[in-house]
């Protein structure tokens, strides 16, 4: 086979598989568009329902609530209970068992939190005059069942919460099912392909011309048929949010009617006026139907535009992957993978479990971290559609650009111990008091047991290397033990002679006291262990001669020992610096953070806002920069190894 | 001459026995209160006005009354037995798994040479980089959330398995390197497939190492303590590390429980790390020793 039938080959090959990787992910990429829209939409409906219910309801009194929201509950079969909530009052609930309205129960805590969070929520906005925080809260543990919060007002002020269930598997309203897609039309790529195979191989030409020729063709013909399906994708996407925007405009109309037949039209149904019920999460109106319930032709275009941005860049992407493949194959690039795989065969199969073990719980969660710092996802809304969870640099901005450190007031300096920088202090003062113990202790005892013809060399040794030995997690509750206020040994012994017991979680510095004095307690043998090893290898006759020469101890010690133990000790410094850095169990076992989170380190307060805080995305932001720190320091790391290997 | 130096080796041994004291008596003092046969964390209980001599008595990590109650009722009355069980299944699983996975590993990047090699063994090095944190909230979400297995062995092993394999895998790797290569190239020429090669040959070559490695993933899932108490939220679910918090934090303080249950979990530990710990510190300092 000469080189032109071994191009030509390897096009129609590179073709093909780049077509199908690019309509594959392609086609991937429109579904996940689609169920996005799917989730959005149900959504959409139920807020809508809710916010109506709301505005219905803002300004009456309680038996007047109570009857309005069963009448409205009656009229639509969608929607299977409502209660409101105000303060701690049970309002108005269409479950007969609620027997509303009446006090709170106790098992009903959560239902307050939530209020009083929506409450917060709506503060933030108007206090900082920013939409930052969604006043509306959506929850859909199961498909279609949708639990929608939102606030409800008495007088212009914030009254109480509204919570509704809503229905969303039975009919529409508008009856057709908007998401039933027509089926794909595959007959031009297919025709485009044949005819590129076809004007292929009818071609006769120079060999040096057919190269070029080839190669540009399958390129062209790869971003024809490319970019013609997402065209008729996205044009079918289009359409599908029309229509989904014509469905919410007739549930609009349905749902406005029943309120204007009972009375409870609290808004105006003009042209002119904004349409109230349709909001985002932020209680702003998102504009697409007007009060009338017409659709505008323009508005729908530009939300589009809006919407598709984002798909739109990642299906360049694609093609641009796509384009990559199909070069691999026309420059030889795939021939060669395809070769290397099959030489090694051996060698990938005896790798292959651990890389994709490494792959799926190691990188892709690493990945998947990062992507998620981007979002605003939290344990109440992760069942939001991405593209609304999406919110940029916010997360980082928030971390990093909060500078309010302290406060001046009258009675002096207030620290804010939730800021950024102030954990980030604490971190490095931990980081540095730590290593600086172990190290100096390390020292101290290495230099005491490697002297000459000392006794119980051996016993000593196996003692003091025993606080290594204790799972760490044990040692810190044991501390934690020892430090306790009242019975705690520590305390003990302080009022043994005669001084006062001291509330050790209670103040910033004992409390950092108590962390230090834990991992210095369990870091230090292995210092010890590290520099006793390295003083052992330096050679006696060095000391010797040096004495012999006239230098004193100390003289010995500047010149020989600690130069000699210098290529061990960085090393050693320098990995101890990272496991402080990140040594989790002791401030969360030990002091827990106390008091008031002032003694958190970076990451026991990342860990804290995901688990305590649920904002899983802020903690993943926060780690992100955490892993910032760690690699400019590992690249800090190298660059000083380096510098010490050269002496 | 003489003088002098006994006296520097009795400043010596001062030095030496204060950071002792220090350094077991910790270790002491939960031996003397899981002996206590009480639940409170002061040893004694001391009078109104205590004397210098009463609070002395009160520090010394003795039991005011010796008695084995806390380790017979840790495991009749309270749950931990179910708990070392959930710890010892999860830990051998985490091993057997994780031995296979950087054996395989290992022995490939040690004795192939093959495209990827040095990026796949650096993607190893790297990936000891990204914090536990960052790391959490995915793997929280990938296993609990998205794949159901909150609450069962096969999430946490998973999970522990992978993230020692970097450690074991450069372990092992250094090892399978010292195996002379004639070795294999004779029982090619025999026509061994490889398989039998590693089956039958590297692997008893390297049994040394390969428990080390045993040893080490052991230790990873025995001693884990914060993959565990997010993924395991139901109490007969609960590892050991997660059980023994159980009983000192939060809302109960049953330091007898927790004395008795950390001498149990702590005592393979200990003994296993006092007999291993030269191997230990060679691997750690390998590098820098020249």
């Amino acid at each position: 086979m000469n080189f032109a039938e071994h191009l030509k080959r390897s096009a129609v090959l590179g073709l093909a598989i780049s077509i199908l990787i690019t309509l594959a992910l392609s086609t991937w990429m429109f579904r996940a568009e689609e169920s996005d829209l799917r989730l959005q939409h149900r959504q959409r409906l139920a807020v809508m329902h809710a916010n109506a219910l709301a505005l219905a309801v803002a300004n009456t009194n309680v038996e007047e609530t109570g009857k309005r929201v069963s009448d409205i509950q009656k009229l639509d079969p969608r929607i299977e209970s409502v209660i409101i909530v105000g303060g701690m009052q049970l309002v108005a609930s269409t479950r007969a068992e609620d027997a509303a309205p009446r006090q709170l129960g106790r098992e009903e805590k959560a239902l307050f939190d939530l209020s009083d969070q929506i409450r917060t929520a709506r503060e933030t906005n108007r206090g900082e005059d920013v939409v930052r925080k969604k006043t509306v809260q959506i929850e859909e543990k199961t498909i279609g069942h949708i639990v929608v919060t939102v606030p409800y007002l008495s007088d212009g002020q914030f009254a109480g919460i509204l919570q509704m269930k809503f229905n969303t598997t039975g009919p529409d309203v508008s009856g057709a099912d908007i998401f039933s897609p027509a089926p794909d039309s595959y007959t031009l790529p297919a025709l485009l392909f044949l005819a590129a195979l076809l004007a292929g191989s009818l071609f006769r030409m120079s060999t040096e011309r057919k190269v070029d020729f080839t190669k540009l063709l399958a390129l062209g013909v790869f971003l024809l048929i490319a970019l013609f399906f997402q065209q008729q994708r996205l044009e079918r996407l289009e359409r599908t949010v029309t229509q989904a925007n014509q469905a919410i405009a007739a549930n609009y109309l349905a749902a406005a009617q029943q309120y204007d037949r009972l009375g409870y039209l609290a808004l105006p149904r003009d042209n002119s006026s904004v349409n109230l019920w349709d909001t985002d999460h932020y209680q702003r109106p998102l504009g697409l139907i007007a009060a009338d319930g017409s659709v505008s032709a323009k508005t729908q275009a530009a939300y589009f535009d809006k919407r598709s941005g984002f798909l739109k860049r990642i299906l360049g992407a694609i093609d641009l992957l796509g384009a990559a493949v199909l070069l691999m194959f026309l420059y030889g690039y795939a021939a060669r993978t395809f070769a290397a795989l099959k030489e090694h065969a051996d060698a990938y199969t005896y790798v292959a479990p651990a890389m994709i073990g490494m792959l799926v719980l190691v990188f892709f969660p690493f990945a998947y971290g990062i992507t998620l710092s981007f979002t605003d996802t939290t344990l109440f809304n992760e069942f939001l559609p991405f593209q609304d969870r999406l919110i940029g640099w916010a997360n980082f901005k928030a971390i990093l650009g909060d500078v309010n450190l302290y406060e001046r007031t009258a009675g002096g300096i207030i620290w804010n111990y939730q800021n950024f920088y102030w954990t980030l202090l604490v971190t490095v003062a931990w980081t540095i008091s730590n290593v600086t113990i172990g190290v100096t202790v390390g020292f101290l005892l290495a230099m005491a047991l490697n002297t000459e013809g000392l006794r119980g060399k051996a016993i000593y040794r196996v003692l003091l290397i025993l606080p290594w030995a204790i799972p760490n997690y044990i040692t810190a509750l044991v501390w934690r033990g020892m430090f306790h206020p009242q019975f705690g040994v520590i305390n003990q012994v302080l009022q043994m002679f005669g001084m006062q017991p001291v509330a050790w979680f209670d103040g910033v510095f004992s409390s950092f006291f108590t962390g230090v004095a834990t991992n210095g307690w369990l870091s230090f043998p292995f210092m010890m262990v590290v520099i006793l090893g390295a003083l052992q290898s330096i050679p006696k006759d060095m000391y010797e001669a040096a004495e012999v020469e006239g230098a004193d101890r100390w003289q010995r010690l500047r010149y020989i020992t600690l130069p000699l133990l210098r290529p061990t000790l960085i090393p050693a410094i320098v990995l101890s610096v990272v496991w402080t850095f990140n040594m989790f169990n002791i401030i969360f076992l030990v002091s827990g953070g106390e008091p008031g989170g002032a003694n958190e380190i970076l990451i026991t307060k990342a860990y804290k806002i995901a688990f305590e805080n649920y904002q899983y995305a802020y903690a993943a932001a926060y780690s992100t920069v955490i892993f910032m720190i760690l690699l400019v320091y590992g690249i800090f790391q190298t660059r000083i190894t380096k510098a010490t290997e050269s002496f | 001459m003489a003088d002098i130096k006994t006296r520097n080796h009795v400043w010596l041994h001062v030095v030496l026995i204060s950071f002792t004291v220090l350094a077991i008596y910790p270790v002491l003092w939960v031996l003397a209160l899981s002996f206590s046969g009480q639940q409170s964390v002061g040893l004694i209980d001391l009078p109104k006005d205590p004397s210098f001599l009463e609070r002395f008595r009160g520090i010394l990590p003795v039991p005011a009354h010796w008695s084995v109650k806390n380790f017979t009722e840790v495991w009749t009355e309270q749950d931990f037995g179910r708990w070392m069980w959930n710890s010892l299944v999860v830990s051998l699983m985490t091993t057997a798994l994780g031995v296979f996975l950087a054996c395989t590993a290992a022995y490939a990047f040690s004795r192939f040479r093959f495209p990827g090699r040095n990026v796949g063994m650096l993607m190893f090095l790297i990936s000891q980089m990204f914090p536990g944190t960052l790391m959490l909230i995915p793997l929280f979400i990938i296993i609990v959330k998205w794949m159901g297995l909150g609450n069962t062995y096969v999430g946490l092993v998973i999970v522990y398995a992978t993230t020692a394999i970097p450690f074991c895998v450069w372990m092992l790797k250094g090892y399978f390197d010292t195996i002379p290569y004639d070795i294999e190239e004779s029982a090619i020429i025999d026509g061994a497939s490889r398989l039998t090669i590693f089956l039958r040959i590297i692997l008893p070559l390297a049994k040394p190492a390969i428990a080390i490695t045993a040893l080490f993933s052991f230790m990873t899932a025995w001693n884990e303590f914060i993959l565990a108490s997010i993924f395991m939220e139901s109490e007969a679910n609960y590892t050991a590390p997660v059980g023994l918090r159980f009983f000192v934090g939060g809302f109960t303080s049953q330091w007898g429980y927790f004395a008795a249950g950390s001498v149990i979990v702590s005592l393979p530990v200990v003994a296993l790390f006092l007999q291993l710990q030269k191997y230990l510190i060679s691997g750690l300092t390998a590098g820098s020793v020249k």
